[in-house]
């Protein structure tokens, strides 16, 4: 409790703010998933909703290697922090990111309960993008377009959420093989939060 | 790839066509038909195949009913649209042999459109 890396201690008014080393895990991290979310956000969408949500990437990541409640830390501060430098915080496109996010952790909760071997990257990624697919759907037909034709649009973004969420489970295999080879010396924080 | 991996790609699989088939094909089969013949109106269940015999104006119409779908196959009239109108299934589809003063139109809980002009 005594170390502040990069001192964050304030003496003079005499509040001192402790950072543990998970809050600079979760920093750094969540920094990462907003640089991705924003570079993310410029590239054309042929349809409202279909994106191939990378940031998610990081998500899954920090949920593999930290656990579940890294990983809320992490998506939500990317959502809101991502969403207030776009300017897009409390806008609709704000809420369907929100919802979805919420939707995958929600799925993702549910998979660390998994028993046995439980789900692998490809797993994860495939239903937490058809979580957060769902999620935001769900919410875009609750609050903004309440009328049953929405529905059609339905299978097609489903389609997109499983070929995205397949492709981000393959990127995430091979970044989890990449940080392990490098972390071999390092000793890894044990995921304490899966138990 | 655990097994728990395979059986998340599986449901997704198979979720996608089972999306597929229940969004991308709303017009629901209608299951009757109103049949109006001057200015009394009759139902006909679409369920079972038969050849109805209706008395017009000018003539006799026969409709044909099969499979759950109903078509004129032969009207009295000049112009036979009537029967170019083909095979109606859907629920709001319609054809009429006006001269004979006859009718059909398949009933459902959604029609697929409000009127048709031709």
């Amino acid at each position: 409790m005594n170390n502040n890396p990069d001192g964050t201690a304030d003496t003079k008014t005499g509040i001192t703010i402790t950072t543990t080393p998970e809050d600079h895990l979760i920093a750094w991290l969540a920094a990462l998933a907003i640089a991705i979310h924003i570079i993310e956000s410029v590239l054309p969408s042929p349809l409202p909703g279909v994106k191939p949500g990378l940031s998610n990437v990081i998500t899954i990541v920090v949920f593999v290697l930290y656990g579940w409640r890294t990983a809320v830390w992490v998506s939500m501060l990317r959502v809101l922090v991502g969403s207030i430098l776009i300017g897009t915080f409390l806008s609709p496109t704000f809420m369907l990111s929100f919802s979805g996010a919420v939707a995958s952790l929600i799925v993702l909760w549910l998979a660390s309960r998994l028993p046995g071997d439980g789900l692998g990257p490809i797993g994860l990624c495939l239903l937490a993008a058809m979580a957060h697919m769902f999620g935001q759907f769900y919410i875009a037909y609750l609050l903004f377009i309440p009328h049953e034709g929405l529905f059609k649009l339905l299978p097609l973004l489903m389609t997109a959420a499983v070929v995205f969420g397949i492709i981000s489970g393959i990127i995430v295999r091979s970044m989890l093989r990449h940080l392990e080879k490098d972390a071999n010396d390092i000793t890894a924080p044990n995921r304490n939060e899966q138990e | 790839m655990t097994r728990a991996d395979y059986f998340a790609i599986l449901f997704a699989v198979l979720l996608l066509p089972y999306l597929y088939a229940t969004q991308w094909t709303g017009d629901k089969a209608g299951t009757t038909a109103s049949i109006m013949n001057g200015d009394e109106t009759t139902h006909a269940s679409l369920t079972e195949n038969r050849t109805l015999q209706i008395n017009g104006v000018v003539g006799t119409s026969t409709l044909k009913i099969e499979d759950g779908k109903i078509r004129f196959t032969a009207s009295p009239c000049l112009g036979k649209q009537c029967i170019h109108s083909g095979w109606l299934a859907h629920a709001g589809e319609f054809a009429a042999c006006l001269p004979n003063r006859i009718s059909v139109a398949v009933l459902g809980e959604e029609p697929r459109f409000d009127s048709i002009n031709f």
